[in-house]
């Protein structure tokens, strides 16, 4: 055999797939309203096999965090119970709430700078979704029932015992699966040992817990087993943003129409790259034909840039007719990687960084409150003007803290009582006790602004709030004080 | 390019809103029956809860709640109606720990660690617990009513709305430790 194009072997005649998508509905939702069950073929190269890691990685990732204790405790677990919040040695309490702010904005911006530069990568490599079903649930339906077509047979033939068996088996690792992944999920937010706890006591014991966990459970099996490319295409918001986020430049999977039209088999006189074998149409796992162009069913699993660049790599010609490439690009322009979009949501997303990593650097490891007792804003007596207060303490760490309050901006001559003594603090402890300020009435001038502050024994840090001594007006105080004289003296 | 094929089953709306037309597609029937579902549930849920009166209004079950507390509440509470009652307390070590260790916490910033308050040197802003002379009466009853109730003219806190009923009565069988039943007192007038 030669190398020449004439003598080229035919490319292995694919199996054709059940469907032939348009782009004027969804493949997988039927005229009829029906679901059209997908039999995605398997696609290997590079990009599958990245893929295929990465989401291992993060499979890992999801199930150990919870096993690995740093500062003894778990490195990610949220602690509602005892409301507080501990990532990697770092402990967060209910009071720092509001840099969840941050948290959710910097996801939201640095998903808007890439969505913008690199189109749905999210969707393909690294969401959830896409993990679990592509890397977990898929891989058992091939690994029971076969490939896409053994598995499209098997459901068109009849329930015999065997498909019997196959599917009871198939459903049972899917069920396992499903609870493995929701019992991780409550293990995030009680602990292991507590979920373990949890797991030999009886279901009544926690039954919110246990109804969670079972209900979640479900809903991914289902969602797992039946709903899969629905919920993409049907449910998830990030999808329907995408038209919003992207535009010409933006990286998508395309087709390079210009070098693959028009279609013919190898040897056909005048036709381009593209043979029409349909892989990219059979392993596609949202059922659409990428060579329609960029469609909203499209995740951005590349399984059809894999499978085409096979199906090249066979027939001799260069890979990439179906790539990451932009919109322009595929048209034979240049990607402009910098445009208003990107440089907008980049600055965004900068920005956003530099206030939250500045926010978490104002996180003290305690906290407190400064707040008058009830009753009386303040109280005169015949020789001192008293205001008292209530100060709340909370230690954020998990080690024993002893924390001294200290006033600054005081009058020399005020007498504190409360707080004479440092404080010890247990382990993220709190406590509430009053503190207690006269001023003698002869050095009274007056309200006045001073300054509470808080430090830890090794000085590492002080938290200081500016309070106010409340009281009359000095110069009634004073006239108060000599007509009582004067009455005095008149007796 | 060869376009994409056509759907023969693609249907038009006729209106058309600045030459665009809208296409007339069934909805997935997953989506239909989630809300037939919803239908159904909804009139399942309106009957039960509403029509039938099988479910309790909310306002009923927060007051049914309130009482079920109130009457726990009652059961666990503490008689603070009987001097006696309060003596005995005084004598029990249990309580009166518990007392101190409230007392050490909130109570220390006006009338110190070792009650005596104004009495002490250097002085404090409350009054001394150790002398037999009260400003608010000297009953245990009326000590209760004192550190429960406050006396916020002098900057005395309510303590019960804080800490509750029973470290109220600990704090007082605290107070009382210093003292012994039948000893002469002396009520001042307060001003």
């Amino acid at each position: 055999m030669s190398n020449e194009p004439t003598h080229n072997p035919p490319p292995p005649a694919p199996r054709r797939s059940a469907h032939q998508p348009v782009r004027d509905s969804v493949t997988t939702i039927g005229a009829d309203g029906s679901r059209p069950f997908l039999y995605p073929a398997d696609a290997r190269g590079r990009f599958t096999g990245a893929r295929r890691w990465a989401a291992y990685l993060l499979i890992a990732v999801y199930l150990l965090l919870p096993w690995i204790p740093v500062g003894g405790y778990p490195a990610v677990f949220l602690d509602v119970a005892a409301r507080r919040f501990h990532f990697f040695g770092f402990t967060l309490a209910a009071q720092d709430a509001w840099l969840l702010f941050f948290g959710v904005s910097g996801l939201g911006f640095a998903l808007f700078f890439l969505t913008a530069l690199f189109g749905r990568l999210w969707c393909g490599w690294a969401c959830p979704q896409t993990v679990f079903l592509d890397h977990v649930y898929r891989r058992i339906e091939r690994w029971i029932e076969g490939d896409a077509p053994a598995r499209r047979a098997l459901h068109a033939g009849p329930m015999t015992g065997a498909r019997f068996f196959r599917s009871a088996v198939k459903h049972a690792l899917y069920i396992v699966a499903s609870l493995a992944i929701t019992h991780l999920f409550l293990a995030y937010f009680v602990s292991l040992p507590e979920l373990w706890n949890y797991m030999r006591e009886a279901p009544g014991e926690h039954w919110a817990s246990f109804l969670f966990v079972f209900i979640a459970a479900g809903v991914l099996y289902f969602n797992f087993a039946w709903f899969r490319e629905q919920l993409c295409i049907v449910i998830c918001p990030y999808g329907r943003l995408q038209s919003a986020l992207t535009d010409d430049h933006t990286m998508v999977i395309g087709y390079d129409t210009k070098r693959g039209e028009p279609r013919g088999k190898v040897g056909t006189p005048d036709a381009g790259a593209c043979i029409d074998c349909n892989r990219c149409v059979q392993v596609c796992p949202t059922g659409i034909d990428i060579r329609h162009g960029l469609q909203l069913e499209c995740i951005g699993c590349a399984a059809c840039i894999d499978a085409c660049d096979e199906i090249m790599v066979k027939v001799k010609r260069p890979k990439g007719l179906i790539r990451y490439d932009s919109l322009a690009g595929l048209s034979g322009r240049v990607t402009r990687w910098l445009r208003p979009r990107t440089l907008v949501y980049g600055v965004l997303l900068l920005v956003g960084a530099a206030v939250a990593t500045f926010a978490f650097s104002t996180v003290k490891p305690a906290g407190f409150l400064v707040y008058r007792t009830g009753g009386a804003a303040y109280y005169v007596g015949p020789d001192e003007v008293r205001d008292q207060f209530m100060v709340r303490l909370v230690n954020k760490r998990t080690v024993p803290a002893t924390l001294t309050v200290g006033l600054d901006g005081v009058p020399a001559g005020l007498r504190q009582t409360g707080f004479n003594a440092p404080v010890t603090l247990p382990p993220l402890g709190e406590t509430v006790s009053p503190l207690v300020l006269v001023v003698d009435r002869k050095a009274y001038r007056g309200p006045f602004k001073f300054t509470v502050r808080v430090q830890d024994e090794a000085g590492s840090f002080t938290l200081s709030r500016e309070v106010e001594f409340m009281g009359p007006d000095a110069r009634l105080l004073k006239e108060e004080e000599e007509e009582e004289h004067e009455k005095d003296h008149r007796h | 390019m060869t376009p994409p094929p056509e759907d023969p089953n693609i249907k038009l709306r006729e209106h058309s809103y600045d030459g665009i037309q809208e296409y007339d597609q069934r909805l997935p029937n997953w989506w239909l029956y989630t809300l037939y579902g919803a239908i159904a549930f909804w009139i399942v849920y309106w009957f039960i809860a509403i029509q039938a009166g099988s479910v309790q209004p909310d306002g009923q079950r927060v007051q049914a709640e309130m009482t079920r507390i109130a009457a726990v509440k009652m059961a666990s509470s503490i008689d603070v109606s009987n001097d006696a009652k309060f003596w005995e307390m005084s004598k029990n070590p249990l309580f009166v720990d518990a007392g101190r260790q409230t007392f050490n916490s909130l109570c220390v910033a006006c009338h110190l660690p070792s009650l005596r308050g104004k009495s002490e040197t250097p002085t404090a802003v409350g009054p001394d617990l150790t002398d037999t002379a009260w400003l608010h009466g000297g009953t245990p009853k009326e000590i209760y009513h004192t550190v429960s109730g406050g006396v916020l003219a002098k900057g005395m806190p309510a303590w019960e709305p804080v800490v509750g009923q029973k470290k109220t009565a600990e704090l007082v069988a605290y107070i009382l430790s210093h003292h012994h039943e039948g000893e002469t007192i002396t009520v001042q007038a307060s001003n």
